[in-house]
């Protein structure tokens, strides 16, 4: 089983911080024109501060995933544990993909797509951008092997 | 080919039809002068204009059935040639509302797998027209895979009756339909409402008063939304027929619009079959047909189509199992601990509802006895332990059966060769119970709201065991397919046996579950079916070979 890229953390956990700091703002900007204690908004700020930090910090440890015989494998989730099996002769194809916020830390992910309603899209983020092309074209490969013909 | 030269003046005025009226309204009004003159030039000028579009428009389109594809060429503005290989067509659909009925034109929607949106719309041609087109299709679809040899050569056999709506049964749909959404519509204006409604009450009002009014204005929205929920389906399913070829189902309904379309066997993604306590009652049940990325009708806005509205249990099952052969289900239940969260979780949600009653009371002062959800707590027991009862799976030979649902009790077939991915969760709540949730998700386009296939609340042990399985038995099944295709891919005899090779040859005398077995020919008699000899052996060889025209196109990009 693969782990992600520690540095994803960077990123997870920049975005509990930014949240929580828009929250915090919005909070201490309206209390301060009401009357409510301006305590209320940072304490809130604060718990969702540590909420959003240590989510970031478990989803990373709970991330797996793992290419098997005939199926792409995840494990992840933090209150909800999901684990995902997308048989390789369903892949419709395949992308690796950096968004800027990916590029600032180096990383980038690949996204699979089925036919499938539910499992549409499997995202696996936290790649270096040369595992994500490879897997890339590992996934590709296989499915193409897999004999894909039976996509639906 | 060229559209019915009635769609000019019947597109016209439908596109410009909200406008024109605008101004001749305006025009009745401002009356004489010249603001009225103005307004009458303008009106004509309007029509003028969307007629000469709609010219155009006429002589731009043109379609044509050729070998392999349907083609299209249409656009005034941007022009656009579309071929669509018949392989590929889902379902030929023709609608006609009330109007166009009486100048006799309809709609054609021809739809392919994946896409939200419909391929080809073709607005309008003559009734007649639009149902040989439906025919055409079909019939090109059928020789094209006959030459490639994928299915056996058979003469085109006549479209079968298999369902027609009687009246009688037409009034239970109606008497059992309920439309939820009313009550939901009328509850938002009421909440919206009680700030305003509040003082106007007579500030002595009694609290008995008060709870009787409370339950006149609940009984009136009830009895409101059953109305609603029978005139919509009544009308929905007016004249509903079935009918079946060797490889499709074919359906027809609707009173004020009339809808036709076709089912493709091959395209089925997954079977369900629906009942209630008051649908068991009486032994009834719902069909339901889900095939890749399309559910026909969901142009009407409703997210599913029944297949079948409602019929006799015996014959929804022998339908089903024509769909679909899957034997006869054993269930596998949740574990019996986990009917103490269901009841744990009706209790809570009593809880919140006393609360919210409650704090109503409080805000605005009303004497109304908000203790009176906690009376529904004595059901809970009840409820809990249907729910647990309705919940199962079942691992067949060739199908994945999940079964769940309180009150509307509903038992999806998935054949394991249709799975696309497979899922399970664990939510804190069922890890703490020691449970989860296996889905078996599939390209259907039902289960965007939620309703796959889903082993729910099974033991933990179980979601691996059931996971596992899944996976093996959907790459068992394709490695199945695969070698029953492989002479189909080069040159191949084309001979009429019945391949002993195939999965399932359909038993009819195993379909009907054991609680109707008795009862089967009176079903049979009494919704007049004149299906004496089904040839299961054709129908399945002739779908189960023949995935290959299913794959989707690229969906679009998120």
């Amino acid at each position: 089983m693969n782990a992600l890229q520690p540095r994803i953390r960077i990123l997870w956990v920049g975005r509990a911080i930014i949240s929580a700091g828009i929250v915090g703002g919005v909070g201490y900007a309206a209390a301060t024109y009401t009357d409510v204690p301006v305590e209320w908004p940072i304490a809130i700020a604060g718990l969702l501060l540590v909420v959003g930090v240590l989510h970031a910090l478990l989803r990373y440890r709970n991330w797996r995933y793992e290419i098997r015989e005939d199926s792409l494998y995840l494990e992840r989730g933090v209150l909800t544990e999901v684990r995902t099996a997308v048989p390789l002769v369903r892949i419709q194809h395949v992308d690796s993909r950096r968004s800027a916020l990916e590029r600032l830390v180096g990383l980038a992910s690949t996204v699979v797509y089925t036919a499938g309603s539910r499992g549409a899209d499997v995202r696996i983020p936290g790649l270096t951008p040369d595992d994500a092309s490879a897997l890339r074209e590992r996934l590709k490969r296989l499915a193409i092997e897999a004999d894909g013909e039976d996509a639906v | 080919m060229k559209l019915s030269p009635i769609s000019v003046p019947y597109r016209a005025v439908q596109k410009g039809g909200g406008l024109l009226f605008m101004l001749v309204f305006f025009s009745s009004t401002g009356a004489a002068g010249p603001g009225g003159l103005v307004l009458g030039l303008g009106a004509i000028a309007i029509l003028a204009v969307s007629i000469g579009y709609e010219l155009l428009y006429y002589r731009r389109f043109s379609y044509e059935l050729t070998a392999d594809t349907l083609d299209l060429s249409s656009g005034v503005f941007n022009r656009r040639e579309r071929e669509i290989p018949y392989g590929r067509i889902q379902n030929v659909d023709v609608s006609q509302n009330i109007i166009q009925r009486a100048l006799g034109i309809a709609a054609v929607n021809v739809e392919t797998a994946g896409g939200g949106s419909t391929e080809a719309v073709i607005r309008y041609v003559s009734a007649e027209t639009a149902e040989t087109l439906q025919t055409d299709v079909r019939d090109r679809k059928r020789g094209r895979d006959r030459r490639e040899g994928v299915i056996a050569d058979e003469p085109a056999t006549e479209p079968e009756a298999l369902f027609s709506i009687e009246p009688s049964e037409l009034a239970l749909v109606g008497v059992l339909s309920f439309d939820p959404r009313v009550p939901g519509a009328i509850l938002a204006l009421l909440t919206g409402s009680v700030p305003f409604v509040s003082p106007i009450l007579p500030g002595d009002v009694s609290g008995i008063g008060l709870t009787v009014l409370i339950v006149v204005v609940g009984v009136a929205i009830i009895a409101l939304s059953w109305i609603v929920g029978a005139i919509s389906a009544v009308v929905n399913y007016w004249g509903f027929r079935l009918t079946q070829t060797e490889d499709e189902l074919q359906y027809e309904r609707g009173l004020v619009q009339r809808y036709s379309g076709t089912i493709p066997f091959d395209k089925v993604q997954t079977v369900t079959i629906e009942d209630n306590p008051l649908k068991r009652r009486f032994g009834y049940a719902t069909l339901g047909v889900e095939t890749a990325g399309y559910a026909p009708g969901q142009a009407n806005g409703k997210g599913s189509e029944a297949a079948v509205p409602l019929a006799s249990v015996d014959r929804v099952h022998r339908l089903a199992h024509e769909l679909e052969a899957f034997g006869e289900p054993e269930f596998t239940r949740p574990p019996k601990r986990i009917r103490r969260r269901y009841a744990v979780r009706y209790l809570l949600a009593i809880g919140a509802l006393t609360a919210i009653a409650f704090a109503i009371t409080r805000f605005y002062t009303i004497p109304f006895p908000w203790y009176v959800p906690v009376g529904a707590a004595v059901l809970t027991p009840i409820a809990a332990h249907y729910k647990w009862l309705h919940r199962g799976y079942w691992l067949g030979e060739d199908h994945f059966v999940a079964r769940s649902g309180f009150w509307n009790r509903e038992a999806k077939v998935v054949p394991y060769y249709r799975i696309q991915t497979v899922i399970d969760t664990r939510t804190i709540f069922q890890r703490r119970w020691d449970v989860g949730t296996v889905v078996a998700d599939t390209a259907g386009s039902l289960s965007v709201l939620g309703s796959d296939a889903a082993a729910l609340d099974i033991d933990r042990a179980d979601v691996e065991r059931v996971r596992e399985e899944l996976t093996d038995r959907l790459q068992a099944s394709l490695e199945e397919r695969r070698r029953d295709r492989k002479p189909a891919s080069g040159f191949a005899w084309i001979d009429t046996v019945e391949d002993p090779a195939l999965p399932n040859p359909v038993d009819f005398d195993s379909l009907t579950p054991a609680i109707t077995a008795a009862g089967s020919e009176d079903a049979d008699r009494s919704i007049g079916s004149t299906k004496a000899d089904p040839s299961p052996d054709s129908t399945k060889a002739d779908r189960s070979p023949d995935a290959t025209d299913s794959d989707q196109p690229d969906r679009p990009e998120e």
